[in-house]
């Protein structure tokens, strides 16, 4: 090595010598770039080629896959900031549609009423959602099933206002005629355009946050998992960094419902309702929480479920009776069902469950959380 | 009620308490109406039926999950309420159906018009409030159910079967619950269902968890004052009557914030 570096340094300049360690130390970094964002690259590439093949097989499956994977990038967004306050800080929260709809309806109200340009109507609605955030981070001082009642009440709340303050969000008959994702000059207000831009979004989101969780916050949200108590010793300011994590967490779901109502162009109440928490904490524990992405499986997994399960029995044409086709609650059942499963045999969620099982040869069924049991 | 007895004996909140109560009321449907039962018998039969859900969801859902994290247990008892929800209106397909009165007709008091139904649920209400009273004061099951829930491994220690009580505690918890769902059927429709498992838990927190009688005066206050706040909004500050069930959640976060162990409970030291 030294001596093939000496008898290089013979051969050039001095300026030489400092432009190749220049390049040298750029492919370097390249490299080592690309070997830490892994596997954001190879989702990335996944995503980019997507439209490719999933237009065409759109027909003959029954399913819209573009516009279906424009949804699993919103709930993405919204998944990957409960992960961290679920997940990473251990703090459960059943009352994040409450942020997804504050999003949602700022953005939309200012857009439709004030006229703002879209994307600073989303930027307002993200700065909403963390002021919401910081609000009612006193329930943060609460613990276990107790933040879960409170966080739910939270999203009971919300929705409540959602339907009466009529005057603000039109009630029940909701937000109408909310302008598009679009960039002026360029033309994206197709499927496709305003897929890539989603998921441009949410892959900066996950690079941040996959940064995030390594960093010294990172490290000071992940003791408050183990033991406030701990954590304070530590020297860390335990209620200030629940704060942080929840309005961070808060701030990404109002991105996300942002995104979501300029995206379904109409909004109203229900879409807001519990079930959506219920959602985004199940993809969150079902992709696996402490991953950032297992976030991005359980959105994909528990969106397009209920399409696929609604697209089965087009695929067999008239031959299914009329009592399965028009019974409208399949959703639930396969719902339910995935719900219990997975927590009974793949408490650590997918992503961990299937990793763990190709890197140690370790069943995906063992669960890492259980409790230890002095018989 | 039913919360506070499972959250008792397991330390888990069921969210599947209102389709147990959804049960109830679609069974005693059937029953009665579908298949000419008697009414009392018809009621019985419900309860039973309804039981047995509550006993099976323990073993499929609940037993395996016996060590599992709270966030773990939350998802799948929320999963079986799904479940539950969709296989009901597999089954029972429309949005409401009416069970039929205990006794219909109105009793005409000097002041007043009351329905039967509603001294029915009155007289239920009062009848099983003590019934639970005595089972967990009296009997050797409730006892080693209050065992379970102070300390599981001491209660296994002293040779409590710590996993048949949980059986035991969701079987009478469903019971329950399918009574407080046929006994309002009349009044409510099909969607019984979160705003309920809110009301529940605020009332059994209000109350103190684990405190049955507790749970009945939490339950009373809780539904006066939601009234008082809302009329008193409605009337003072004039908003609409739809924000009631904000109130009620709204009380449900200053409860634990404030009083987390209930209105006459002692504060609890927690050690680390």
């Amino acid at each position: 090595m030294l001596g093939r570096n000496l008898w290089r340094e013979d051969k050039e300049g001095e300026g030489q010598k400092q432009e190749r360690l220049r390049w040298e130390t750029l492919y370097r970094a390249l490299l080592n770039l690309v070997n830490a964002n892994r596997v954001l690259l190879i989702i990335a590439a996944f995503l980019a080629l997507l439209p490719v093949w999933a237009v065409p097989l759109a027909k003959p499956l029954h399913l819209n896959i573009v516009a279906t994977m424009q949804m699993v990038g919103i709930f993405t967004i919204a998944a990957v900031g409960l992960n961290l306050l679920i997940g990473y800080a251990g703090q459960i929260s059943l009352g994040h549609s409450a942020f997804f709809g504050v999003g949602a309806y700022t953005s939309a109200i200012l857009a439709v009423r004030a006229h703002f340009p879209v994307w600073l109507a989303i930027i307002m609605a993200i700065i909403a959602s963390a002021i919401i955030g910081l609000l009612v981070a006193p329930i943060l001082r609460l613990k276990g099933h107790y933040l879960a009642m409170a966080t739910l009440g939270l999203g009971l709340i919300a929705f409540v206002f959602m339907q009466e303050m009529t005057g603000l969000t039109g009630g029940n008959v909701g937000i109408r005629d909310i302008p598009g994702l679009s960039i002026p000059g360029l033309r994206i207000a197709t499927d496709k355009g305003e897929y890539y831009m989603i998921w441009i979004i949410a892959l900066i989101i996950l690079a941040l946050c996959a940064n995030l969780v390594s960093s010294r916050t990172g490290r000071a949200i992940r003791a408050l998992h183990q033991s406030d108590v701990a954590a304070s010793a530590m020297g860390i300011n335990v209620s200030w960094e629940k704060i942080k994590v929840f309005m961070f967490s808060a701030a990404l779901g109002g991105l996300a419902g942002g995104l979501y109502a300029h995206l379904q162009g109409y909004i109203d109440p229900n879409l807001f309702y519990i079930t959506l928490s219920i959602e985004l904490v199940a993809m969150v524990v079902i992709g696996g929480m402490e991953s950032i992405w297992g976030a991005v499986a359980g959105a994909g997994l528990l969106t397009f479920l209920p399409k696929i399960v609604e697209a089965v029995p087009r695929w067999f044409g008239q031959g299914v009776p009329s009592w399965v086709a028009n019974y409208g609650n399949y959703q639930g059942i396969v719902f339910g069902l995935v719900l219990i499963l997975t927590m009974i045999f793949m408490p650590s969620g997918i992503t961990r469950g299937l990793s763990d099982f190709v890197r140690y040869r370790r069943s995906p069924f063992v669960n890492p959380y259980r409790k230890k049991v002095v018989e | 009620m039913g919360f506070n007895i499972i959250f008792n004996s397991t330390g888990i909140i069921n969210f599947a308490q209102g389709e147990f109560a959804m049960f109830g009321g679609l069974f005693a449907y059937s029953f009665a109406v579908a298949l000419h039962l008697p009414l009392l018998l018809a009621v019985v039969l419900a309860i039973a039926a309804t039981a047995l859900i509550g006993a099976a969801m323990e073993r499929a859902v609940v037993y395996p999950l016996r060590n599992a994290s709270i966030i773990t247990a939350i998802i799948a008892t929320i999963g079986a309420s799904i479940f539950f929800k969709a296989i009901g209106f597999l089954f029972w397909p429309k949005v409401a159906y009416k069970v039929p009165e205990f006794t219909s007709g109105n009793l005409s008091l000097p002041k007043a018009t009351v329905s039967m139904q509603f001294l029915w649920v009155l007289g239920l209400t009062a009848i099983s409030v003590v019934l639970v009273y005595v089972f967990f004061n009296r009997t050797k099951a409730g006892k080693a159910m209050r065992a379970c829930s102070i300390n599981r491994q001491a209660a296994s220690l002293v040779g409590i079967n710590v996993s048949r009580m949980s059986l035991y505690a969701f079987t009478l918890a469903a019971a329950l619950g399918a009574l407080a769902g046929l006994v309002n059927a009349p009044f409510a429709g099909y969607s019984i269902g979160l705003f309920l498992g809110i009301k529940g838990f605020t009332a059994a927190i209000l109350g103190g968890l684990g405190n049955t009688f507790g749970a009945v005066t939490g339950g009373l206050v809780l539904g006066i004052s939601e009234q008082l706040i809302t009329g008193f909004l409605t009337l003072i500050v004039g908003v609409s009557t739809g924000y009631e069930n904000a109130v009620a959640a709204a009380l449900l976060i200053l409860i634990l914030l404030l009083r987390p162990q209930g209105l006459v409970g002692r504060g609890v030291v927690e050690k680390v």
